[in-house]
């Protein structure tokens, strides 16, 4: 297990590129504790795989460093590495039984035979296969699959961490939620760092100590789940994090107050901010129904989508502004009515050129 | 009930009948007649043919030579054309030049092909035993020996046809995913490790397609041999379609000729069959 650190870490795919457009990891700082859990979140083709890639050693890294406990891997190979990596479809060796895919790794490090099995019982219990040890792995279920892909790279006692390539997609929404727990009980009685790349952000919020959220090769922000939620560093982040995205409105600056026409907001303190574009972001779990006879502001329901015990109202505001309430009020709402809205000014996020002041 | 849609099928199905159905089932019909040079139409001579076959050692030995030949060749043909496409798998310069050079001999006419090899081989003109005779060895009687021309024919069909097993197994092996490379290579798996459990067992079903395409086109061995050796010397080189050629169309047994071809056809569905099976169990492990 180990301390992570990316020192300047950056990648293009290009021999000689040009500018920064060119880079497909932009150049990062980031350090992940050892015993963690790591989610790196992100559209697709953001540069997260490219990430995973350079760490467990598959690809080299055109700019900067990687240290493993303050020890520069840069240059090391896969297995130098010590790392264990499971893909987004789960690898195993078909014509081995579950138990001979899991001494695997063990075997092609010249393990001897009675320690091999003795630790092959231990993770096959700890992963709940040991029914299934003497079974042929391809017979088993994509889950089932995934778990061997796990058991290979915990099966070892010398990996410093475990990268988790969007391991999930292929697997049943119902087995997800078991797998996604089953690896954060196995990261808490093992104390292995454990990396996860997805693009589903529940997935990274429901797993991680701690997510990486990235776009167009270069990290967004780095923080705890409720960090990311409750303060976005720019309003990618406050989009990508959250359903749905967070509302952005236009405001007016009169004076050092913030007015935003279109909740009636009219009091926010504009603080010592410069020149720049002004908007404020509000989650739409933070914004409440009022009766429109009692509220400053009123708009109108264009569409109600019932999720269960939540509510998603598309709203238009009096200014023509369009923005969303996730409620549980379960009052009728008619589309075309209209209800008063109201937000507690704590939750009220002001971004200046797109990012949080 | 007759539609007019039906009509439509009407094409496919006379084709069908006039190049498959007809000929299989007058096939039939003639191995249960006498048909031959002097009586020449179709009689009913009931079993006649097929106990003859039954007792025929010639055909039965020239089954067994079939067996050995296809058995050698194809298994040349597959570690050959495997070890050169993985050669050509992964980037090397020239690469390209030499996956269009390997694939020549397939594309070459066999009696072409064939006649140039029967000079290769020629005992006093042939530059085989040319450059044998300068390491010290020789002269090798290649096509006037039964080992020779045995070896001969096998060397025919090796060169003429494991460019098809090297472009069938490099189109498999292009089309395998990455991730089982990179998690052999995470697990820390040499390289001869990786091509036992990764490699081989993801080209199991091509090559067993490619295995048994190359055992129906062995068991049909004819153009080379006729034109190498004619069967000989003897009969060390016959085999089945070759034997049953002579029979028809040489000494115009047409009646018996056709009762060797439906038991040939027979025996090679019958025996493919359960080699396809063995290969899918041993190489896939195919148990359910």
């Amino acid at each position: 297990m180990a301390e992570i650190t990316l020192k300047n870490l950056g990648h293009s795919y290009f021999p000689q590129p040009k500018s920064e457009e060119d880079y497909a990891l932009k150049p990062v700082n980031l350090v992940w504790e050892d015993g963690k859990t790591y989610a790196l979140l992100g559209p697709s083709g953001c540069g997260k795989t490219t990430m995973l890639n350079i760490i467990s050693g598959l690809l080299h890294p055109s700019d900067g460093q990687l240290l493993f406990d303050g020890r520069d891997v840069t240059n090391k190979t896969t297995s130098e590495r010590n790392i264990a990596q499971v893909f987004q479809f789960p690898v195993i060796y078909t014509t081995k039984s579950v138990r001979r895919n899991l001494s695997f790794p063990l075997e092609c490090r010249d393990w001897d035979p009675k320690k091999i099995s003795g630790r092959v019982a231990e993770v096959s219990e700890m992963l709940e296969l040991d029914d299934i040890l003497d079974m042929p792995a391809r017979r088993l279920s994509a889950d089932q699959k995934q778990l061997i892909s796990l058991g290979r790279g915990l099966v070892r006692d010398d990996v410093s961490a475990v990268l988790l390539d969007e391991p999930l997609t292929v697997i049943d929404p119902q087995m997800k939620f078991s797998l996604r727990r089953k690896l954060r009980e196995i990261n808490r009685q093992t104390g292995t760092t454990m990396i996860l790349v997805t693009h589903d952000q529940s997935e990274a919020m429901s797993f991680a100590d701690e997510v990486v959220v990235m776009k167009d090769g270069r990290v967004q922000q780095s923080g705890r789940p409720e960090q990311l939620f409750e303060r976005p560093e720019n309003t990618f982040v406050g989009y990508f994090i959250g359903s749905p995205p967070i509302n952005l409105f236009n405001v007016d600056v009169k004076g050092d107050r913030l007015n935003c026409p279109a909740l009636a907001l009219t009091d926010l303190p504009r603080g010592d901010l410069g020149p720049g574009a002004l908007q404020i972001g509000i989650r739409p779990d933070h914004l409440n129904f009022s009766d429109p006879s009692e509220s400053n502001a009123v708009a109108m329901v264009e569409a109600c989508e019932n999720l269960g015990i939540d509510r998603i109202v598309s709203l238009r505001a009096a200014n023509g502004e369009l923005f969303k309430v996730k409620s549980r009020l379960r009052q009728k709402i008619d589309v075309g009515s209209k209800l008063g809205v109201s937000v507690a000014h704590k939750d009220v996020l002001v971004f200046q050129d797109g990012v949080l002041t | 009930m007759l539609k007019p849609k039906h009509f439509f099928l009407l094409p496919a199905l006379l084709t069908l009948a006039a190049i498959i159905l007809f000929p299989l089932i007058f096939t039939v019909r003639v191995s249960f007649s006498s048909w031959d040079v002097y009586q020449t139409g179709l009689d009913f001579i009931g079993g006649r043919n097929y106990a003859r076959l039954f007792q025929d050692t010639r055909f039965w030995e020239s089954l067994l030579r079939l067996s050995g030949m296809s058995f050698i060749t194809v298994t040349l043909q597959y570690v050959l054309g495997f070890a050169l496409a993985l050669a050509v798998w992964k980037k090397m310069p020239g690469g390209r030049v030499f996956r269009v050079l390997f694939l020549v001999p397939m594309m070459t006419t066999p009696v072409v092909m064939s006649v140039i090899w029967r000079t290769v081989f020629h005992e006093s003109l042939g530059p085989a035993n040319d450059l044998l005779s300068m390491i010290g060895i020789g002269p090798v009687p290649w096509l006037s020996s039964a080992t020779g021309a045995f070896i001969s024919v096998v060397i025919v069909e090796v060169w003429q046809w494991t460019p098809f097993m090297f472009l069938l197994l490099l189109a498999g092996l292009v089309s395998l995913p990455r991730e089982p490379y990179l998690a052999a290579a995470i697990d820390g798996a040499s390289p001869t490790r990786t091509f036992w459990q990764v490699t081989f067992p993801l080209m199991a079903p091509i090559s067993i397609g490619a295995i048994i395409i190359r055992l129906i086109e062995a068991s049909k061995i004819m153009d080379t041999v006729n034109v190498m050796t004619s069967g000989g010397p003897g009969t060390a080189t016959e085999t089945p379609s070759y034997y049953i050629y002579i029979r028809g169309l040489r000494d115009f047994q047409v009646g018996y000729s056709a009762a060797l071809s439906l038991a040939y056809l027979v025996l090679m569905i019958i025996t493919l069959t359960i080699i396809a099976k063995l290969l899918m169990r041993f190489l896939v492990g195919k148990d359910d």
